[in-house]
């Protein structure tokens, strides 16, 4: 019983001791951390950042879905949203070094998607975008929301602040089986053979 | 007394559309080859198995008559009005079987919001759709907004003795040039000369927007398609909005502004007829239209709180009208901002552009502006006739291809279909209010439908009621054929089912009467 409530109930040099040691154990790992993030983070490269995902001090984590069925309490709000980049990095009109990139994600099996405005330095962390045979990129946004943005003549869009990616795109292109073509090929032989003897057939009847 | 089809009807009803479904296995080899070019193998299998299915399914049904005989009017009619929906199967397969459609329905309204030139969709994640399907639903739409029997007559698939009964089935009544064939034949080269030189300017704006040649030529080939055919397919989701290009937008409108006059009226441009193109009674309509439609649209967003700056109104505002009214259905802005941020005027707005359409001959749907005019031809005369003395004969007349009598068999057809029309529009709205939609939102999209618009307040989506979904795919099919046709197939294949005995004992009640 004496040696359970010890254990329990650290006295105050034991304790002082313990604490002491357990700031030096998280200072080093930070030290650690930070020691071996730091070039990729000083390069600005396009890495992934695995601290990103399961950070939720934001409170505007925000689908895409409730963007694209947004009523004005969104308008002007500073929202996050995770979406897949795709298609193409379409240049601004008036403004030479910004971008337009369309993020796409789908949820309960149905695809929101949503325009954000990015500088050309963010928009350079997209590897791919997503299209037929190639995953998008999955980028991080945070920004402002504009229902009807007064700068682009009343679209609906997200001007970044910070773009940080979550996944790097991948390509899956189609490999060529040529087994796959079989059952299409046999169908268009028995349709040539079949219109080979309509023609017999109107011949022979002439 | 109503006739029913015969064997040898039917017989030969199934050959014409055999030679449609053949020359449907021609068109497919298209996306075929672009699957190829493209190395997307699963699309390519896809369509070689498709071309393979038309070719037994079309030549099996041209077996059924050997050598058929001239059409009648009323084969003609059953050969139009099945070949969209039956077209439309054929189409559905490939677009299925791409992975990108929930059931096969689904894929249908694609295939029939595609031929008919509707536009609205109901793909899953349409922005990695390969770019053999791309290719396919853009062929649709050609194919649809020049007319499947235009089509097919200019290339002579029917032959020399078939062709007026077709081209007069499929809703067209002018004839450009004496001959059918060469009619349907200059329809088809006039719009390719507008898609091909607007392909040209598109790929360029493209380009210079950062996106890759190869891809920005894709994309401004099917952007023309669409926009001439006033379709309404992006190869995006988020519609026109995607590219963020003012200078493709004007483009744009100009193509689907030329896409909406009639054939014959362009005929007459080109044949240095100005004048005669300015006094014509539907261009009259159409500008008297669209500056009353610009107006009151302009002021139901003036007093609402947003798209109220001119900048706004006038890139956002001038394209949506442009869009809804030539039956288009492309998108500048989100459906949510269409449903909740423009003012419920605008929103009602786009609906009656979408309503009433474009011209009469031309690739726009909605009830034409040619109708309205006649009848408001036809109200001028009654007034006329109202005051003028019992002894006056009241003439009312009216340009078009020269000067016109208003005479009661126009105003007839033209009240006629728009009542047909309104009916249509007023079922389709009563369905989705039924299906426990929004009553505005429910309106505007039974309109978007029979009138071939596309747009969309959000109802059409891929997890839709399967029974609405139907209602819609023969609103779209309804709306394309003008609905004479359609009714005639109806009636007709009503009368061929119902037995002898029944049909009799209704005439002897009928006769004792």
């Amino acid at each position: 019983m004496m040696r359970k409530d010890s254990a329990r109930f650290l006295t105050p040099p034991q304790f002082a001791a313990a604490a002491a040691g357990a700031l030096a154990a998280a200072l080093a790992a930070l030290v650690l951390v930070a020691v071996l993030a730091m070039p990729a983070f000083a390069a600005d490269e396009n890495v992934v950042n695995p601290q990103q995902r399961p950070d939720s001090s934001f409170i505007y984590d925000t689908p895409l879905s409730a963007l694209g069925s947004a009523d004005t309490y969104y308008d002007g709000q500073t929202v996050q949203v995770v979406g897949e980049a795709i298609g193409d990095a379409v240049n601004a009109e008036a403004d030479g070094s910004q971008k337009w990139i369309t993020l796409s994600a789908e949820e309960q099996g149905v695809t929101s998607s949503v325009s954000v405005y990015m500088t050309d330095d963010q928009a350079s962390r997209i590897d791919t975008f997503g299209r037929y045979g190639a995953t998008g990129t999955s980028l991080q946004v945070r920004g402002v929301f504009h229902l009807v943005c007064p700068d682009h003549e009343g679209i609906t869009d997200i001007h970044a602040e910070v773009v940080s990616v979550v996944d790097q795109g991948s390509t899956h292109a189609d490999g060529f089986d040529p087994k796959a073509f079989i059952p299409g090929a046999i169908v268009v032989l028995v349709g040539l053979a079949m219109m080979g003897v309509f023609y017999y057939l109107r011949e022979r009847q002439r | 007394m109503w006739q029913r089809f015969t064997l040898s009807d039917l017989r030969t009803i199934g050959h014409y559309l055999g030679v449609l479904i053949l020359f449907m296995a021609v068109a497919l080899a298209v996306p075929f080859a672009v699957a190829c070019v493209f190395q997307e193998w699963k699309p390519a299998a896809n369509y070689l198995l498709a071309v393979g299915i038309s070719l037994v399914l079309g030549s099996a049904l041209r077996l059924l008559r050997i050598a058929p005989a001239r059409l009648t009017r009323r084969q003609a009619l059953a050969v139009t009005g099945l070949a969209w929906i039956v077209l439309a199967f054929i189409a559905a397969i490939p677009l299925f079987m791409s992975g990108h459609y929930n059931r096969f329905m689904d894929a249908l309204f694609e295939g029939v919001s595609g031929l008919t030139t509707t536009g609205a969709s109901l793909t899953i994640d349409l922005d990695h759709l390969s770019n053999a399907d791309n290719t396919w639903r853009f062929m649709m739409h050609l194919l649809g907004g020049l007319g499947l029997i235009v089509v097919a007559l200019s290339l002579g698939l029917f032959g020399k003795r078939s062709g007026a009964s077709l081209y007069n089935s499929e809703g067209r009544s002018d004839h450009l040039v004496p001959n059918v064939v060469q009619t349907a034949q200059f329809i088809a080269k006039f719009a390719l000369f507008f898609i091909i030189i607007a392909t040209a300017i598109l790929t360029v704006v493209l380009s210079l927007a950062g996106i890759e040649p190869v891809r920005a030529f894709l994309h401004s080939c099917w952007l023309s398609v669409s926009a001439f055919m006033t379709s309404g397919f992006t190869p995006m989701s988020q519609s026109v909005m995607y590219y963020h290009s003012f200078p493709l937008e004007v483009v744009l409108m100009l193509l689907m502004l030329a896409g909406s006059v009639s054939f014959t009226l362009h005929a007459e441009l080109r044949r240095g007829r100005v004048m005669a193109f300015f006094r014509d009674l539907e261009v009259r309509t159409m500008l008297v239209w669209l500056a009353v439609v610009t107006c009151v649209l302009a002021a139901s967003l003036s007093v609402s709180l947003s798209f109220n700056d001119l900048p706004s109104m006038l890139r956002r505002g001038v394209f949506m009208i442009l869009s809804s009214f030539s039956t288009t259905g492309f998108q500048n802005i989100t459906s949510n901002q269409m449903v909740g941020v423009f003012s419920s005027g605008a929103f009602i707005m786009l609906a009656v552009c979408m309503a009433v359409g474009g011209s009469a001959g031309s690739t726009a749907g909605g009830l034409k502006l040619l109708r309205m005019g006649i009848m408001a031809k036809s109200i001028v005369s009654t007034v006329k006739e109202a005051l003028a003395p019992d002894s006056a004969r009241v003439v009312v007349t009216y340009y078009r291809l020269g000067r016109r009598r208003v005479s009661p068999d126009i105003v007839k057809e033209a009240m006629t279909v728009f009542v047909l029309y309104v009916s249509t529009y007023t079922i389709g709205a009563l369905v989705g209010i039924a299906h426990g939609y929004d009553a505005i939102q429910a309106i505007f999209e039974s309109v978007s439908m029979a009138s071939n618009g596309g747009l969309t307040s959000g109802i059409v989506a891929p997890d839709m009621p399967l029974s609405l979904e139907v209602f819609y795919i023969f609103e779209m099919w309804a709306g394309r054929l003008e609905f004479v046709t359609l009714i005639a197939i109806v009636v007709e294949l009503v009368v061929s089912v119902v037995p002898d005995s029944l049909r009799h004992r209704a005439a002897a009640r009928g006769g004792d009467r």
